[in-house]
C-alpha cells in the first residue's frame, strides 16, 4: 500500500495524542496527578493541538475535503466515520476535563471526566485501528495484532511524552519511569510478534483463484490491461525491496522502542532526566513515523495479484 | 436535442454498421447497428473508439505545400484552388506525354471502384491499392482455384460447422463477423482448431492448438491429405462433378501442350467415362468418369485425371505425416489424428437439410448435404513467400472433402463466386491521353496477357504482371517506391499516394524508404519528382509530401461501399453500404473522393466529362447515385430503377442515398434456401446471380483442384510459345507455376544462414489498434502506447533475460533494440511483436516523449523489400514469386541481451520530423 | 446509508455473466464501457496525460490476460475485470460518508459523486480492484452496471442492457437478474458451473465467470484403413467406386 505522508502524519501523531490524553485521564481517575493543576491542562491541552494537527494533516489526504463534515454519518457501518466522530466527541470532554482541573481539581467530578477522556482517546486510537484491521484484501493488516498494536503503540508514545512534560513541569515521577520502560518493552515485543506473524502468513488467495481457476493451477500473467501504471497499482500495488525493508525494520525497532527504552531507563536513574526523556521523545517519533511508512509500505493488496504481483 | 444518424464505420476495414448519437450537433456515442448484416449491433475497441479519433489534433486542416527539404516537415498552407491547379496542370502534362509516369497508389481504400476507374480512364498501368502486400496471395490462390477466396470473398458456416481449423488469423478484415462466428461456434459447442505460431486472441480460445513453425503450414496441409487418401476419406462424388480432379491432363513431356488438359473440338474439357468406356465431355450428365487410370486419348497422346496426378504427390511417402512433422513441428500422431477427426465429421456426420435445388447438370437434388469440416486462413498464410500454393493446398483439401459452400463447410460471401479466374486481364496503355484498354489490375490466364515489354521485362513501375510476379492481381505496392527510386522501368513523375502510411508502416523497410522519398540525384533533383499525399492525419508519410490534399475522417463524409469494389456480402446474399456525413468537418478538408472527381472533371477524363468536356458530376455523393459502369450497374446495387424496387441493375434512382439512409446506411438481399448452397453448381443461384448483374454467366464454375493457368506459364519457361520469360528467370518459373500445389521453404528463409538467425520473427494485428492510425486516439493508445517482443520462457531462460529487459534483435538487413515479453503459448523457433506500434517522433501529433517512439518499435526495421542479393541483377523483390505477395513473415532473426546499462530506448529511431506550418497564409476560403 | 440492505424476498441481483471460454481479450468492452460512461451519467471520465509518456485514465472495465500451465501448451486466458457488486460489498460499509451504496431493488452497488469526499478507502476494501479514483473531480468511480441504460424506458427493449455486453463481438458477456434461479443467466451459470472470482475473501461476488471447456471429436480409435500402407491401396479402393456425374 502507498505510504501517504497524510496518513503516516495522522496515525502517529493521533497516537501521541491520544496516548498522552489517556494517561493524563487516568492519572487523574488515580489521583495520581500533581498539586498543580498546570500539569493535566498542559498535557490535555497539548494532546488536543498534536491531534487537531493529525487530523488536519488526514484531511489534505481527501480528494473533496471541503465536505469532510459527511464522514460522521455513517458510524453504524464505518470505523473511518467512528474515528472522525470520537475524535470530535474526544473535545469536548477534554474541554470539560479542563474546566473540572480549574474548578474542581482533585473532585469527584474530575476523576469521573478524566476517565472519559482516557476512553474517548483510546476509543479513537481503536477506531483508527480498526479501519486497517477490518480491510479483508490486505493480509498485513487484516490480523489480530493490528487492534492491539495500534493501542500498544499509542499508550507507550503517549507515556513517553507525559514523561516529557512530567519532567519538564513537575520533575521525576517514579511511576512514569516505570510505566515508560514497560510500555516500550511491549511495544517492541508486539512489533517483533506482528512482524514474525506476517513474515509467516500464508497469502488469501492465489491467482489462479483470482481468475476463477483451481487454486493449485500454475498461472502467470501475460499482458496487462493497458501500459501505464493507473490508479489500483499506485494506490496498491506499492513494493518495497526485501533489502529495505530489512534495513528499515531495524531502524524502526532501534528508534521507535530500543532508544526509548534505554533512554528511559537512563532517566529513570535520574541521569541527565530532562535530556534523556527529550531525546527519547524525538527518537520515538522518528521510529513510529518509521514503522507506520513499513506498516504500509510492506502491506499488500488482493487486487495487485490481477497485475502478476506477489502479495 | 439528440439525433441519432446510421452510418459504417472506418476505424479498420471492416465495414460495421453504426449508430452516431449526438446531442446539440455533439458526438455523444457511438453503438453498433443492430440490424446491420456484419455486425448485428456489436461493436470493436476501435470502433466504440471512434469518437476520440473524431476529435484527434492529429487531423489535417488545410491543403498545403512543401517549404524547405522534403521530409523536413515543413509546410505552408495553400487554399483549394491553388492545390487543384498545381495537380491539373502536373497531371495533365503526364497525361499528354506518358501517363504511366503517374503512379497511383491507393492504400486502405474503401472506394477502389472509383480510384481504379480513375487511373483507366487516365491511362496509367501504375495503379494498385494495399492488396500486394496484404492478402494478394489469399486472393488469387481462391479466385484462381474455387471463384471465390479467405480474404473477404467466403464465409465458414457458423451455423452448421463442427469442425474448424483457423491457419494463421489473429484478427482478420473480418474482425467482428469472425468473432460473433466464434462465439457462435462456442455456443454450439463444435470444435476449434488454430493452427498458429502463438497462442492469442481466437488461438487462446481454440480447444485445440497447433504451435506450427512459420512457413510450414503447407507440409503439415499435405500430410492431411496424404491421412484421407490413404484412408481413402475423399468426397469422389464431389470431386467429379464439381471439380475439374477428372479432366483429362495430357502426359507429354517435353511438348507444348504438356500437362495442358484435354479438350474436344469444341473445346470441352475431357474426361474418361467408365461406363460407355469413352473419352467424354467431363461435364456432361450421367456419365461415369474415372479419376485414376491412363487414357489414350483421340490422336494418341496419352492422358491422366488430374486426381491422379494429385493422388500420387500427396500419397507419396514424403508427405506423411512422420516425413514432414520434424519440420513443421507438430508431431506426426497429432496430424494423424486430426486427419481422422476431420473425416469423422466430414463424412459421419454429414449436415442434411431438408432443402431441394438442382445442379447445372440439370439434376434435382432432394436435400442439400454438406460436409460440416470449415477453414479459415488469412495472413499466416499469405504473407509467406510460398503463401500462394499454401493457400491452393488448403483449397485443395477443402474440394477432397467436398467442404466448399456446402451445409457446415466454408461458403461463399456473394457477388462470389465469380468464373475463374475472376476478371479480364489487365489493361495496358495504348497512347499518351487515352484509357487503358483494360483495368489497370485484372487476371492473366497466360504469358500473352502479361504486360511485359519484347525482351519480357516489366512495363508496370512494381513489376506486377511481368514474370517477377505474374499473377501480381493486386500489384506490388510495397514495390513501388523502390522502384520509383530505382527509375525503372520508365522514371516516373508524380507519386500520388491515397491513404497509405508507405513511409512508415507499409514500408518493408522504413528507413531506406524515407531516404529514397528524399534522395536526390547529381543535379539535385529528387529522385522521384513529386509526390502527392492525400490524408486525413499527420501521418509519417505527410511529412513526405510536396503537396497534401487533406481528407475528411470518416463521419464526415459520403462513401460507398460497393458491390463493384469489396462489398459487405454474405452467404446469405448481396448487400452494400453508404456512409453519410454526421459531423462538419470545420476545416478546411475536402473529401478525397469529390477531389478525384473534380481533377477527372478537370484533366477531362472519358466517363468523368460529358461530349462538350463539363464534369458530369458535382460530388462523390452525385456520382454513386447516377455513375453506370454497365447498363443498369452502378456503385450502388439496392433501391435501383425509377421505383427503387430494382435489385443490382436497375436505371439510376436519383433518391437512391435517401432510400439507404432510411434502410440503415446499407442494403441486403436474401437468397431464398434454394440458392444458400453450392453456388457454383447450383442454377438457380447462377441465374438470379446473372440476372443481378453479380456475374456475366451463369455457366457452372468449375472448381480447380489442377490449375492450368499456372502450367501454361510453366511451358513457356521451357520454351513453348512465343511469350517466353527472360532466361534469368526462366528455371524461377518453372519451379513455383506448378499446377498443383507445391511446398518450399521461404525464399529469404532459404537465403539466409540459418546457423547465424535461427529464429523466426513475425507480427500480429493487436485487437484494440488499427495500423498506425490507432494511436493518435486518446483511448486505444492507453491500452497500447508500447510493444515487447515476445520470446518463449526457454528462449529468455537460454540467452538469460527476463520480462522487460533490452535486446537486440539482428537480421540480415540490420538490428532493432527492443524490450522482452516472456510467454510460453509460442512455437519455439518464433519470436513476435504487435504490428505498427512503433510512431516517429513528431508523426500523429503525440507528446515530444510518447512511448510509441521512445519504447515501441516496428519490426519492419530489420525486413526488407529485396532478398538477400543473388548474383544477377536486378535484385528480386521479397515477395511470393507467383502473386508479389510481400513475405513479411518470412524473415528470420537472432536475438541478444543488451549490453546492461544501455540507454533504455529503442533503435533505431528516425529524427523528429512532425508535419507543421513554416508559413502561413491567408487560405482561401 | 452504507448499511448492506438487507435483501427483500423476490429482489433482483443484477449482474454480468462472463464467459472466460469464449472471451478473445479484444478490449471492446472495456472501451465501449468508457465511451458510454464518458458521455453518461457517471461521465466524464477523466483521462490522463492523453498525448504524453504514462497514458492513463478511469476505466470501469480493463482486460487482462493470463498463460495457465496446461500438459503440452499453456492455456491463453483473457479476462475482463469490473465491479462484481458484492453481496457482501466491504466497499460499501467501510465508506463514512454514505456515498458508496449498494441498492436494495438490483444488488447494484454505486457511488453518489456528490457525497464521496475521496477518501479512497472503499477502494482499499475492494479486492477486486474495481474502484479507480478520479484525480480530476476528487472522488472515488467505478462500474455502474449502466443503471442509465437498463432502466432507460426510452431506449427499445432490447438495448436496455450494459454497453459492455452490448458491444462485446463474440457475446461473451450475459447480462440479468441472477437472483431469480430461471433467469437464462442463472440458468447459464448452473449449466456451465459458473465461478466466483476469489471466493475465499468471502465477498460473495454477483458476477459469474464461465470456465473454458474443450470440445473433442471421438474418433474410431482404429483408422478406416491401416495407416503408413501407402496410398496405394487406397487408390485401388477408389477405383471401384461409382462416381456418377
Ligand atoms: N511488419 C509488418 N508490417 C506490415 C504488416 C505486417 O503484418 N507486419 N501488414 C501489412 C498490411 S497487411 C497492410 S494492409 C499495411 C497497412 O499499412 P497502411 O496501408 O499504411 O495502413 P495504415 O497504417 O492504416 O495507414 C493508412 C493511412 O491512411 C490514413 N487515413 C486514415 N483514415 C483516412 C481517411 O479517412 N482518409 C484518408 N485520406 N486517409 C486516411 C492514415 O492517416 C494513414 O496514413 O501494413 C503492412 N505492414
Ligand atoms: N484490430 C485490427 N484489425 C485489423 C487490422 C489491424 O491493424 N488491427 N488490420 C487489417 C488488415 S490490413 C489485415 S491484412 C487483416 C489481417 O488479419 P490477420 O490475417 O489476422 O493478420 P495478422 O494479424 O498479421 O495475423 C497473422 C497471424 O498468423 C500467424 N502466423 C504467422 N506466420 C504463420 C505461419 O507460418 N503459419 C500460421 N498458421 N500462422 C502464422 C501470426 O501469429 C498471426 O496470428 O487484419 C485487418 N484487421
Ligand atoms: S471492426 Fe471495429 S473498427 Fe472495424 S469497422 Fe467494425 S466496428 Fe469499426
Ligand atoms: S468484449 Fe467480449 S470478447 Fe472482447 S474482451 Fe470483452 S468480454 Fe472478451
Ligand atoms: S467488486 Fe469491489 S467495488 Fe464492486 S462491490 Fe465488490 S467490493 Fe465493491
Ligand atoms: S472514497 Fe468516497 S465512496 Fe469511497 S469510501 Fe470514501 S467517501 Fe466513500
Ligand atoms: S456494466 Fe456498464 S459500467 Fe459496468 S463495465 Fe459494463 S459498461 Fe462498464
Ligand atoms: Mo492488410
Amino acid at each position: 500500500m502507498r505510504p501517504a505522508a497524510s496518513v503516516l502524519l495522522l496515525t502517529t501523531l493521533t497516537g501521541f495524542a491520544y496516548g498522552l490524553l489517556a494517561w493524563t485521564g487516568v492519572y487523574a481517575l488515580l489521583g495520581l496527578l500533581p498539586a498543580a493543576p498546570r500539569f493535566a491542562t498542559a498535557g490535555t491541552t497539548l494532546g488536543l493541538l498534536i491531534a487537531s494537527f493529525g487530523l488536519g494533516a488526514s484531511a489534505l489526504h481527501l480528494g473533496r475535503a471541503d465536505r469532510a463534515w459527511r464522514a460522521f454519518s455513517q458510524w453504524r457501518s464505518s470505523w473511518l466515520s467512528r474515528e472522525a466522530v470520537g475524535a470530535v466527541l474526544t473535545y469536548p470532554i477534554a474541554i470539560l476535563f479542563l474546566l473540572a482541573l480549574r474548578w474542581d481539581h482533585g473532585g469527584i467530578a474530575m476523576r469521573l471526566l478524566g476517565a472519559a477522556v482516557a476512553v474517548m482517546a483510546l476509543g479513537t486510537v481503536y477506531c483508527t485501528a480498526m479501519i486497517y484491521a477490518s480491510l479483508k484484501p490486505i493480509r498485513q493488516w487484516h490480523n489480530p495484532h493490528t487492534a492491539p498494536d495500534y493501542l500498544i503503540y499509542a499508550a507507550f508514545s503517549g507515556a513517553l511524552l507525559f514523561a516529557l512534560l512530567h519532567a519538564v513541569l513537575v520533575g521525576g515521577s517514579a511511576p512514569i519511569f516505570v510505566i515508560v520502560p514497560m510500555t516500550a518493552a511491549i511495544a517492541l515485543l508486539a512489533k517483533r510478534a506482528y512482524w514474525r506473524h506476517v513474515d509467516a502468513q500464508t497469502p488469501f488467495a492465489s491467482l489462479a483463484s483470482a481468475i476463477g481457476l483451481a487454486k493449485e493451477v500454475d498461472v502467470r500473467a501475460l499482458d496487462a490491461p493497458h501500459f501505464a501504471e493507473n490508479y489500483v497499482l499506485r494506490e496498491m500495488g506499492f513494493t518495497i525491496a526485501r533489502r529495505h525493508s530489512g534495513r528499515l525494520r531495524r531502524i524502526a525497532l532501534g528508534l521507535a522502542f530500543a532508544a526509548p527504552l534505554v533512554l528511559s531507563i537512563l532517566a529513570g536513574l535520574s541521569m541527565a532526566p530532562l535530556a534523556a526523556t527529550a531525546a527519547a521523545v524525538a527518537c520515538a517519533a522518528l521510529g513510529l513515523l518509521t514503522e507506520r511508512w513499513l506498516f504500509f509500505a510492506e502491506a499488500t493488496h488482493v487486487s495487485a495479484l490481477y497485475y502478476g504481483r506477489v502479495v | 436535442m439528440k439525433t441519432v444518424a446510421r452510418t459504417t464505420c472506418y476505424m479498420c476495414a471492416c465495414r460495421c454498421g453504426i449508430k452516431v448519437h449526438l446531442e446539440n450537433g455533439k458526438l455523444r456515442h457511438i453503438e453498433g447497428n443492430r440490424d446491420h448484416p456484419v455486425n448485428r449491433g456489436v461493436l470493436c475497441a476501435k470502433g466504440s473508439a471512434g469518437i476520440m479519433t473524431a476529435i484527434s489534433p492529429a487531423r489535417l486542416s488545410t491543403p498545403l505545400v512543401r517549404v524547405g527539404p522534403r521530409g523536413s516537415g515543413g509546410f505552408r498552407a495553400i487554399s483549394w484552388d491553388e492545390a487543384m491547379e498545381i495537380v491539373t496542370r502536373r497531371l495533365a502534362a503526364i497525361r499528354a506525354s506518358d501517363p504511366n509516369r503517374l503512379s497511383f497508389f491507393t492504400g486502405r481504400d474503401q472506394s477502389q471502384a472509383l480510384t481504379s476507374h480513375f487511373a483507366r480512364k487516365f491511362g496509367t498501368m501504375n495503379y494498385a491499392a494495399h492488396g500486394g502486400f496484404c492478402s494478394v496471395n489469399m486472393a488469387a490462390a481462391g479466385l484462381y482455384s474455387v471463384g471465390g477466396a479467405f480474404w473477404e470473398f467466403g464465409e465458414p458456416d457458423w451455423e452448421h460447422t463442427r469442425l474448424f481449423l483457423l491457419f494463421g488469423v489473429a484478427e482478420d478484415h473480418d474482425s467482428n463477423p469472425i468473432k460473433l462466428g466464434l462465439g457462435r461456434l462456442k455456443e454450439r459447442g463444435a470444435k476449434i482448431i488454430s493452427i498458429n505460431p502463438v497462442r492469442t486472441g481466437y488461438s487462446a480460445i481454440a480447444d485445440e492448438f497447433l504451435a506450427v513453425r512459420p512457413g510450414t503450414d503447407g507440409l503439415l496441409i499435405f500430410a492431411l491429405i496424404h491421412c484421407l487418401l490413404e484412408a481413402g476419406e475423399v468426397d469422389t462424388e464431389f470431386l467429379v462433378r464439381y471439380t475439374n480432379a477428372p479432366h483429362l491432363v495430357i502426359d507429354a513431356p517435353g511438348k507444348a501442350d504438356h500437362g495442358l488438359i484435354a479438350r474436344d473440338a469444341h473445346g470441352r474439357e475431357l474426361s474418361f467415362d467408365r461406363k460407355s468406356h469413352s473419352l467424354m465431355p467431363a461435364m456432361s450428365g450421367g456419365i461415369d468418369p474415372a479419376l485414376m487410370g491412363e487414357f489414350t486419348l483421340g490422336d494418341g497422346r496419352r492422358a491422366r485425371p488430374a486426381f491422379e496426378l494429385l493422388a500420387r504427390r500427396y500419397g507419396s511417402k514424403e508427405y506423411s505425416p512422420e516425413a514432414v512433422a520434424p519440420r513443421c513441428g507438430i508431431d506426426a500422431a497429432t496430424m494423424r489424428r486430426i486427419a481422422r477427426e476431420i473425416a469423422e465429421v466430414a463424412f459421419k456426420q454429414p449436415v442434411v437439410i431438408e432443402q431441394a435445388w438442382t445442379d447445372t447438370g440439370g439434376r434435382r437434388h432432394a436435400t442439400m448435404v454438406g460436409r460440416p469440416v470449415s477453414m479459415h486462413a488469412m495472413r499466416g498464410i499469405s504473407a509467406h513467400s510460398n503463401g500462394f500454393h499454401t493457400c491452393r493446398a488448403l483449397h485443395v483439401l477443402q474440394m477432397l472433402l467436398g467442404a466448399i459452400d456446402t451445409p457446415g463447410s466454408w461458403r461463399y460471401k456473394s457477388p462470389y463466386p465469380k468464373p475463374i479466374p475472376g476478371g479480364s486481364p489487365p489493361g495496358r496503355s495504348t497512347a499518351p491521353g487515352e484509357p487503358l484498354d483494360g483495368p489497370p489490375l485484372g487476371f492473366p490466364l497466360g504469358p500473352e496477357d502479361l504486360l511485359v515489354d519484347d525482351e519480357g521485362e516489366a512495363l508496370r513501375l512494381d513489376r506486377a504482371f511481368s514474370w517477377e510476379a505474374p499473377l501480381a492481381i493486386h500489384g506490388l505496392m510495397h514495390m513501388a517506391i523502390a522502384r520509383a527510386f530505382e527509375g525503372g522501368p520508365a522514371r516516373i513523375d508524380t507519386l500520388f499516394l491515397f491513404m497509405a502510411n508507405m513511409a512508415w508502416n507499409s514500408a518493408m523497410n522504413p528507413g531506406e524508404t524515407t531516404r529514397m522519398l528524399s534522395d536526390s540525384d547529381d543535379h539535385g533533383n529528387y529522385r522521384i519528382p513529386f509526390v502527392i499525399v492525400a490524408d486525413a492525419f499527420a501521418s509519417e508519410t505527410v511529412a513526405y509530401a510536396d503537396l497534401v490534399l487533406p481528407d475528411t475522417t470518416y463521419l464526415e463524409r459520403y462513401d460507398c461501399i460497393s458491390l463493384l469494389d469489396r462489398p459487405i456480402g454474405s452467404a446469405h446474399g448481396p448487400a452494400d453500404a453508404i456512409r453519410v456525413p454526421v459531423l462538419q468537418p470545420g476545416r478546411d478538408v475536402r473529401p478525397f473522393q469529390d477531389v478525384l472527381l473534380d481533377l477527372a472533371g478537370r484533366l477531362g477524363l472519358p466517363d468523368f466529362v460529358d461530349l462538350g468536356g463539363n464534369a458530369l458530376y458535382s460530388s462523390y455523393a452525385d456520382y454513386i447515385v447516377r455513375h453506370e459502369r454497365a447498363p443498369g450497374v452502378g456503385p450502388l446495387a439496392g433501391f435501383r430503377g425509377e421505383d427503387a424496387g430494382a435489385i443490382g441493375k436497375g436505371s439510376p434512382n436519383a433518391r437512391q442515398l435517401e432510400r439507404y439512409v432510411e434502410n440503415g446506411g446499407f442494403w441486403k438481399h436474401e437468397l431464398p434456401p434454394e440458392q444458400l448452397y453450392f453456388k457454383h453448381a447450383n442454377s438457380a443461384y447462377l441465374t438470379g446471380a446473372k440476372a443481378m448483374g453479380l456475374i456475366e454467366s451463369d455457366a457452372q464454375i468449375v472448381l480447380q483442384i489442377y490449375c492450368e493457368t499456372l502450367q501454361r506459364f510453366r511451358l513457356a519457361a521451357e520454351g513453348h510459345g512465343d511469350h517466353r520469360p527472360p532466361q534469368r528467370l526462366c528455371a524461377r518459373i518453372g519451379q513455383f507455376f506448378d499446377p498443383l500445389p507445391i511446398w518450399y521453404m521461404p525464399l529469404e528463409e532459404a537465403l539466409t544462414d540459418r546457423a547465424r538467425f535461427p529464429l523466426h520473427a513475425i507480427t500480429q494485428r493487436p485487437m484494440a489498434m488499427y495500423h498506425s492510425w490507432g494511436s493518435q486516439n486518446a483511448w486505444l493508445r492507453q491500452i497500447l502506447p508500447e510493444n515487447r517482443i515476445y520470446l518463449h520462457r526457454d528462449l529468455a531462460a537460454q540467452i538469460g533475460v527476463a520480462d522487460e529487459d533490452w535486446v537486440w534483435v539482428h537480421s540480415r538487413n540490420g538490428k532493432l533494440k527492443c524490450q522482452v515479453r516472456t510467454m510460453t503459448g509460442l512455437n519455439r523457433d518464433t519470436i513476435w511483436t504487435w504490428n505498427a506500434i512503433g510512431k516517429r517522433a513528431g508523426a500523429w501529433a503525440l507528446g515530444h516523449n510518447a512511448p510509441e517512439f521512445r519504447r515501441a518499435f516496428l519490426l519492419n526495421h530489420i525486413i526488407s523489400e529485396y532478398l538477400p542479393k543473388e548474383r544477377r541483377e536486378p535484385r528480386h523483390s521479397n515477395s511470393d514469386p507467383v502473386t508479389g505477395q510481400a513475405a513479411w513473415f518470412d524473415l528470420t532473426v537472432a536475438i541478444e541481451r543488451c549490453e546492461p546499462g544501455a540507454a533504455a530506448e529503442v533503435a533505431p529511431r528516425l529524427g523528429a520530423n512532425p508535419v507543421r506550418l513554416t508559413l502561413t497564409v491567408e487560405t482561401g476560403r | 446509508m452504507t448499511m448492506l440492505p438487507t435483501a427483500l424476498p423476490g429482489a433482483k441481483r443484477l449482474g454480468l455473466v462472463i464467459d472466460l471460454d469464449t472471451c478473445v481479450g479484444c478490449h471492446a468492452c472495456a472501451v465501449s464501457c468508457k465511451e458510454w460512461n464518458s458521455g453518461g451519467e457517471a461521465g466524464p471520465l477523466p483521462d490522463y496525460d492523453p498525448r504524453g509518456s504514462e497514458p492513463d485514465g478511469v476505466w470501469f472495465n480493463r482486460v487482462h490476460s493470463y498463460e495457465a500451465a496446461e500438459q503440452g501448451c499453456s492455456r491463453t486466458v483473457n479476462l475482463p475485470r469490473s465491479c462484481m457488486h458484492c453481496e457482501d460489498a466491504l466497499c460499501v460499509t467501510v465508506c463514512p460518508t454514505g456515498a458508496s451504496y449498494k441498492r436494495a431493488e438490483d444488488g447494484i452497488v454505486l457511488i453518489d459523486p456528490e457525497i464521496c469526499i475521496g477518501c479512497k478507502l472503499c477502494s482499499w476494501a475492494c479486492p477486486y480492484g474495481a474502484r479507480e479514483f478520479d484525480e480530476q473531480a476528487g472522488v472515488m468511480r467505478k462500474c455502474t452496471l449502466c443503471v442509465d441504460r437498463i432502466y432507460d424506458k426510452s431506449l427499445p427493449e432490447a438495448e436496455r442492457e450494459p454497453a459492455c455486453v452490448a458491444a462485446c463481438p463474440t457475446r461473451a458477456r450475459h447480462f440479468g437478474d441472477l437472483g431469480d434461479p430461471e433467469s437464462r443467466v442463472s440458468k447459464l451459470v448452473a449449466a456451465r458451473g459458473g465461478k466466483d472470482l476469489l471466493p475465499e475473501l468471502g465477498y460473495r461476488p454477483t458476477n459469474k465467470y464461465l470456465p473454458a471447456r474443450t470440445a473433442r471429436i471421438p474418433t474410431a480409435s482404429k483408422p478406416a484403413a491401416q495407416e503408413g500402407d501407402g496410398v496405394g491401396a487406397a487408390l485401388l479402393r477408389l477405383l471401384d467406386r461409382v462416381l456418377s456425374r
